[in-house]
């Protein structure tokens, strides 16, 4: 992976995925000062960016003073957002001190930037707060709201804030609501919602710092950049992407339309899926794997699938074949092979796998949007922006671990974090350590 | 020495077989050429201007004009889209990681799409001239939004289209065309066996117009024959049609014709629909299809077969722009031979209503109400019309009332 300069904007992560049961369960309420609190602020804030408006634009760089008070609201609401959204477990400070929770945004000192993109900053801010809308939810989350813009911050955790574009759930918010029920059972988050959410948070901290004129860079949402620092767990499905970003614009134009066979051909391979499912789950409850016969046959199913959903959401260029060959697509799904499989995970498999339909469901959102601004994007510059495609490539990692988990290919659950372990190449800046929490990724 | 007579009955046989194979064609076409329409018929003309009002003729006459302009352009201008990307579009099946069929069918629908782009100014010229003579309402955007929707059914078709030639052509090379000339007979066999549930929405008949219909059908002696109403939008031009075979016939009226034509008319509309079923006009297209798509799939295997045939996905553009050409060139006859059916429908509903009023009244109402010119020049007529002009057809019910000596 190449070396990319760092966004001015960075998220440092501390936490130590221990949360209290008691603060968890009454989060929502324990949080009402801050609600009250940051409702204040962003009032205060939305005049600010006005301000921040006509000083960089006469200026070309933001004064201090307006910097460091922008600074702090972006901070608080990642604070803030990140206790609701059970990213993190600590009850926040009201000042967006630096360093003062173990989800932090970092931010650069004031830098040059360009009237031009100040000028147009709330045209320009559009996509970006579109992905951010699904991702985490209207105005970033539990808090924030782009003042800038002139959006006000809907405060309400579980309000219309948390809700995504199309009224459907945020991406973040429906990890909360998994959080929510598995930290109450077993004290602690799990670490792939934990990094789904930090993910959301630093996106809508990039998003915000944007809005609001802290920088002239644009929000990053590629979930493989930075590197994470430590490995995910080894699951026996995974993604393996070697598209190389190039793009036809006469076969993205029509992709939709191309991909009518398809659809046909999903539809009426599905129906014998679906059938084979019910002697595959019969035969897994009976001897504890699934036939090899039928392993196969939800395999080259589960390849096709993602190979035709990678086509039509422009994760890959080209047309892909009707048999779900593999290795016969850029974005392809490696499947290990058939291995025992617990009974009871069988019996309730169903069940078991309405959570991951859910996160799935939810992440499509960002996944359509990513395909959105990608479609006009790759017709205008005939490549697909880097970032929306490991975005893209990222929600098709998880939408087949769990339609492998679904057609009892493993009973491996499912891993709902953003970035698969990658050897970084840059060394990452050391980061004051959260008291007694080990190191952890920093986003 | 044994290899030169060998040699010539080969040849002598080939010959035979080609003779026996035209022989077989014409006699087919001349029996599904016969109809009930007498002879004698032809001599008889009605003045245009005793179908419209001069200026109406004018104005009919003007936009018919444009539009058969457009038709032509559109049409060299598709050829040519067509040569090119014949020539080009090969290069798409980098495009692809599909195997051969796959790939075939992603060429065959960028041709489409190729077209569809090239067309899209014809069609909005097109409705921009029908917007200004209010023929049409329809607006730009959902005119747009029913095309991209059309061109999604046009890909289905292309790509079954292909899964059939390509999947033949494996194993058969070059004689794909014998078998495959088979199965897309069967299928538009099957085409119009389903087509009845493939018209727009329909719902229930009124009352009176199946009782009509039950009473036409009896006196055609056709049997019972469902009726139903098209819920169309508002702008779409009167219509009918005669779809189905066997168990599903069915006659489709749109609700526009309804209400802009009286009982009588309208009862002409059925008996003429009813016609169709009666004189077995569906299974008469489908045998007509036969004729033509056999030696159309073997014109396409022929020319096919320098780029390595119809096994070849790179052989899919070619194999496009020959099919539009074969299309282009025979749709004179198929023109001609669509008129000719109409003609007997028109004929059948004269014998069945005794109502050559409400005939003349009814294509009177057509002309009037979709500025139709009644008499089109010869070459518009033999390219774009697929029903008797106007003023033939009021012509026949003046023919059938002399003959019935009123």
């Amino acid at each position: 992976m190449a070396a990319v300069e760092p966004h001015p904007i960075r998220l440092v992560v501390e936490d130590d995925l221990a949360r209290s049961r008691l603060t968890v369960f009454f989060r929502l309420l324990l949080a009402i000062p801050h609600l009250i609190w940051i409702t204040l602020w962003t009032i205060a804030m939305v005049l600010i960016a006005i301000v921040n408006w006509f000083a960089v634009l006469l200026t070309g760089r933001l004064p201090g003073g307006l910097h460091d008070f922008t600074a702090a609201y972006v901070r608080y609401t990642t604070h803030l957002n990140a206790y609701l959204y059970l990213a993190a477990n600590p009850y926040p400070g009201f000042l967006g001190t630096p360093g003062s929770y173990p989800i932090d945004a970092r931010i650069e000192e004031p830098e040059r930037q360009s009237r031009w993109k100040t000028a147009f900053r709330i045209f320009l801010a559009l996509p970006a707060l579109l992905l951010m809308t699904t991702l985490v939810g209207a105005g970033g989350g539990g808090g924030g709201g782009g003042g800038g813009g002139g959006t006000t911050g809907d405060t309400d955790f579980g309000s219309e804030a948390a809700w995504g574009a199309g009224g459907t759930a945020s991406a973040v918010f429906v990890a909360a609501i998994l959080a929510w029920f598995a930290i109450l059972a077993r004290g602690y988050a799990p670490v792939g919602l934990r990094d789904l959410a930090a993910y959301g948070l630093r996106y809508a901290a990039q998003t915000f710092g944007y809005v609001l004129l802290l920088t002239d860079r644009y929000p990053n949402v590629d979930p493989r950049e930075p590197p994470a620092t430590q490995p995910t767990p080894e699951k026996p499905v995974r993604l393996r992407v070697e598209d190389d970003l190039r793009r036809s614009r006469l076969t993205v134009f029509f992709r939709l339309l191309l991909a009518i066979p398809h659809f046909v051909w999903l539809f009426l391979w599905g129906i014998a899926v679906f059938l084979a499912l019910i002697v595959g789950w019969f035969a897994t409850l009976a001897t504890g794997r699934l036939p090899d016969a039928l392993h196969r046959f939800f395999s080259a199913y589960l390849r096709y699938e993602i190979h035709v959903f990678a086509f039509v959401l422009l994760v890959a260029n080209p047309f892909p074949g009707f048999t779900g060959t593999p290795g016969s697509y850029p974005v392809d799904v490696e499947i290990g092979p058939r291995e025992p499989q617990n009974r009871w995970k069988t019996l309730f498999r169903l069940f078991l796998a309405i959570p991951a339909a859910l996160l799935n469901s939810a992440l499509s959102g960002p996944l359509y949007v990513a395909a959105f601004l990608g479609w006009f994007a790759s017709l205008a510059l005939a490549r697909m922006p880097e970032s929306l495609r490991n975005l893209g490539a990222y929600v098709l990692r998880y939408s087949a671990q769990f339609y492998a988990y679904l057609y009892l290919l493993t009973d491996s659950y499912p891993y709902s974090g953003p970035a698969e372990y990658v050897e970084p190449e840059v060394a990452l800046e050391p980061v004051p350590t959260w008291p007694d929490a080990p190191p952890e990724p920093s986003f | 020495m044994a290899r030169r007579p060998t040699r010539a009955l080969l040849l002598g046989a080939l010959f035979l077989l080609a003779v026996g194979l035209v022989a077989g064609w014409s006699l087919s076409a001349w029996a599904l050429w016969q109809t009930e329409v007498p002879d004698g018929l032809d001599p008889l003309t009605v003045p245009d201007s005793e179908i419209l009002s001069p200026d109406l003729l004018d104005e009919a006459r003007s936009y018919e004009t444009f539009l058969r302009v457009l038709f032509l352009v559109s049409l060299v201008v598709v050829i040519v889209a067509l040569a090119l990307y014949a020539r080009f579009g090969g290069r798409f099946v980098r495009e692809s990681a599909a195997g051969r069929i796959g790939t075939g069918m992603l060429l065959g629908m960028l041709g489409l799409a190729f077209l569809w782009i090239v067309d899209i100014p014809f069609g909005l010229a097109a409705l921009w001239w029908e917007r200004r003579h209010d023929v049409s309402e329809l607006d730009y955007g959902t005119w747009l939004a029913e095309n991209w929707l059309a061109l999604g059914g046009e890909f289905l078709f292309v790509c079954l289209a292909l899964l059939v030639v390509m999947g033949l052509a494996g194993p058969l090379r070059d004689w794909w065309w014998i078998p495959g000339g088979a199965v897309f007979v069967a299928l538009a066999l099957l085409f119009t066996f389903v087509s009845p549930y493939l018209l727009p929405a329909q719902v229930d008949a009124p009352p009176d117009v199946v009782a009509e219909t039950r009473s036409l059908a009896e006196e055609q002696d056709v049997g019972e024959i469902d009726v139903r109403v098209a819920d169309v939008d508002s702008y779409e031009s009167p219509n009918a049609a005669a779809a189905g075979l066997g168990p599903t016939r069915r006659i489709v009226v749109w609700d526009t014709l309804l209400e802009s034509f009286g009982d009588d008319e309208v009862r002409v509309v059925l008996a003429h629909e009813v016609g169709h079923h009666s004189r077995e006009h569906l299974w008469k297209s489908v045998a007509w299809y036969a004729l033509f798509a056999f030696p159309g799939a073997f014109l396409i295997a022929w020319t096919t077969r320098r780029r390595g045939g119809m096994r070849e996905p790179t052989a899919v553009p070619l194999a496009l722009l020959v099919f539009v050409a074969l299309q282009t060139v025979a749709l004179p006859a198929q023109n001609a031979i669509t008129r000719n059916l109409e003609a007997e429908a028109d004929w059948v509903a004269l014998e069945t209503t005794e109502d050559p009023d409400a005939a003349r009244d009814l294509f009177a109402g057509f002309s009037e109400q979709g500025l139709i010119d009644p008499s089109p020049p010869t070459w518009a007529y033999a390219l774009m019309e697929t029903h008797p002009a106007i003023a033939e057809r009021i012509a026949m019910a003046e023919a059938w009332e002399l003959r019935a000596g009123r």
